[in-house]
């Protein structure tokens, strides 16, 4: 994006009603350009917010980190260079650059990180907090000749990654990752120092760009996409099972194949982080099975669920695939070796990403890797993300059982030996109830969405509750599946939020939720802030099923009670502290 | 009106989205009350990168109007004003 185009950008208009959020850029630099970037690509990335963007004062960076008072729906965005660790890396100052002057830089410096860290670490605890290191060339201020790195050099370059290190152990910080910047902005074409001198902006308008770009990317935290359908000949594996048999096709150097490998150690990745992964093949069942079963193979067979293989369409297949996960084309890959297969999908299903596996051309496999890894990379994984190929299996596995028993649903779910384990607090820190809230879509109360200032804020409310839901039945754990949040209100209790995960559907965890929360606070009414979306489906069907429609807007015990379904969980209650 | 002074007009819009195309040709530091220092750093950075031109720091204090920015990054170099546009490669 140049310069015209950011400001056009920010000059019209932002559509009624928006919605406001603050950013606060916090550097030791004159923001100028980088602030115009920054709030035009944020204007892309949140259309309908209008985005005030605070900023400090210049040279002061921990002194703007101490001022900072961040507010609901706020994010910190932190941009450190040099010059903020000592001013002599810099050239708007002229403390000297005596070979006998920088041993105490580097000291300055280590001194100066150690405020930055402790700082960020203090306003982590109330805000997303967004850090880009520094990001310029040192000056030439160290005794070697340029190809050659000085100790001294290799010190600073030591406490900016001890700095990085520090901060990215906790999940709350979304350090921006300099190999990628490396990548986008070459570092010669980084510094400004005409810029730099008239008015205290170091950046040349390009890479100021790019680096608005990227930190508007880790301010909007996009959430990542949830599964990824795979073919199997020419992509998971080289060759045509059908034609060279289960011994022939190859994943590895000696079979002329070593990116399909690595491809396969990239998927198990995936796995293994909570991103669902299925086959859909055209192919042998039975020969299928086999190949999966080779010893060899670097992910576990058990890894792809559900398997489509079959001489269908392949879009018939993705549909069942999407079936079994219970989620929206939006979210998923579809990943073949055959540009038509691509495209047959893609026209049935033209919310999907659709992507032909580059066989042959190891780059371009490598350039897909990742690709993949941005659009399904996560910060941390969660106990969830790692029973969830699991629990869909279960989940699939009890779908099929329930019609082809023949008897009715209490005689089947009496049977399943199911633990509701119930949490009841105002645990602000539990990172898994805000992200169900944030990506369930069916059986959702509202669809409405919370940044984590958002949930810090509304948690910090004395009247406020969260209460999650664990889930487990003889068929396996589901893990934590459902959030109810709100607050109580005298004598009425108000839910602001309600989601059920969909693999936890037709078990009457949502009916055990509500009688949880009537036994626990005893209202006299539950007021829900209930709103039907494109999506709430399953929600609407539940309300429209126990009160005949919506919620108006309140549900009282005696109507809940009346019309409740019978109930067979076990229940466990666990702690859950309060946010600090 | 060249087309080079539609480019012109169209990096002073995005800086002074107020200004009507009639008040764009007449602008000037003195008739136009957003036109800070910071309206000014902003412009010509507009300008430059448009232009890929590189203007020179002691001719700011000299383009302090739409006309005289015009007569600037005029292709005629005699016509210019200051020590002269330097045009990016």
């Amino acid at each position: 994006m140049n310069l015209l185009d950011a400001l056009e950008l920010l000059n019209r208009p932002i559509p009624e009603p928006a919605s406001e959020q603050g950013i606060f850029l916090e550097c030791g630099f004159t923001p100028l350009h980088l602030k115009t970037f920054l709030a035009a690509q944020l204007r892309l990335c949140f259309p309908k917010d209008r985005i005030e963007i605070k900023t400090g004062l210049y040279g002061d960076l921990a002194g703007n980190l101490e001022r900072v008072q961040p507010s609901s729906r706020s994010v910190v965005c932190v941009v450190v260079e040099w010059a903020d660790l000592d001013p002599r890396l810099g050239i708007r100052g002229l403390g000297g650059w005596r070979s006998t002057d920088v041993p105490g830089i580097v000291e300055s410096a280590r001194r100066q990180s150690e405020r930055l860290t402790h700082l960020m670490k203090q306003l982590m605890d109330s805000t997303p907090i967004c850090v880009s290191t520094p990001t310029l060339p040192l000056p030439p201020i160290f005794t070697t000749q340029g190809g050659q790195a000085h100790h001294h050099e290799c010190q600073l370059r030591e406490i900016v990654a001890s700095l990085a290190t520090s901060l990215s152990a906790d999940r709350r910080v979304r350090l921006l990752n300099l190999q990628r910047l490396d990548e986008l902005s070459p570092l010669g074409r980084r510094f400004d120092a005409k810029a730099e001198i008239t008015s205290g902006f170091p950046y040349t308008l390009e890479h100021a760009s790019t680096l608005a770009e990227m930190l508007a990317a880790l301010i909007q935290d996009m959430p990542p996409k949830k599964g990824l359908i795979t073919d199997l000949d020419d992509t998971l594996w080289a060759g045509i099972l059908g034609e060279i048999g289960v011994e022939g096709i190859a994943w590895d150097m000696a079979g002329h194949a070593q990116m399909h490998g690595v491809y396969q150690q990239f998927l198990a990745s995936l796995a293994s982080a909570g991103v669902l992964l299925a086959a859909a093949s055209r192919n042998d069942p039975a020969l299928v099975e086999q190949a999966l079963g080779r010893s060899d193979l670097l992910l576990s067979r058990d890894n792809l669920f559900p398997r489509e293989v079959h001489r269908g369409p392949k879009s018939e297949s993705v549909e069942h695939i999407l079936d079994t996960w219970n989620i929206g084309p939006e979210d998923v890959i579809f990943i073949d070796d055959s540009p038509m297969e691509v495209a047959e999908v893609h026209a049935v299903f033209p919310q999907m990403e659709c992507v032909v596996f580059p066989k042959g051309d190891d780059q371009a496999i490598w350039n897909l890797l990742r690709r993949l890894r941005d659009c399904l990379g996560k910060v941390s994984v969660s106990p969830e993300d790692e029973i969830r190929q699991r629990s869909i299996r279960a989940a699939s596995t009890m779908k099929s059982i329930l019609p082809q028993r023949g008897r009715g649903a209490d005689d089947f779910l009496r049977t399943v030996e199911a633990t509701i384990t119930f949490s009841l607090g105002t645990d602000a820190s539990d990172d898994r109830a805000l992200e169900l809230i944030n990506k369930t879509n069916q059986f959702n109360l509202n669809g409405k969405r919370f940044s984590h200032s958002d949930w810090l804020g509304l948690l910090q409310d004395p009247a406020a509750f969260l209460l999650t839901a664990s889930y487990e039945d003889k068929f396996g754990p589901l893990g934590k599946i459902a959030v109810v949040m709100g607050k109580m209100e005298g004598r009425k209790l108000h839910v602001n939020s309600w989601v059920l995960s969909c693999r936890a559907f037709s078990r009457r965890i949502e009916h055990q939720c509500l009688k949880y929360l009537f036994e626990k606070f005893d209202p006299e009414e539950m007021v829900f802030d209930y709103e039907a979306t494109p999506r709430n489906g399953p929600l609407q069907d539940f309300f429209a099923e126990l009160l005949g429609g919506p919620p108006s807007p309140s549900v009282r015990k005696a109507v809940f009670d009346a019309k409740a379904p019978a109930l067979f969980h076990r229940l466990v209650e666990v702690a859950n502290v309060r946010a600090g | 009106m060249s087309e080079q002074d539609d480019r012109l007009a169209r990096c002073f819009a995005s800086v002074f989205p107020a200004l009507t195309p009639e008040e764009i040709r007449a602008a000037s530091a003195e008739s136009v009350t957003a036109w800070d220092s910071l309206a000014s750093v902003t412009l010509v950075a507009v300008i430059q990168q448009e232009f890929s031109v590189e203007i020179d720091v002691l001719d700011l204090p000299e383009l302090t109007s739409f006309e005289a920015l015009r007569t600037y990054l005029s292709p005629s170099r005699d016509a210019r004003p200051g020590r002269g546009v330097r045009f990016n490669p």
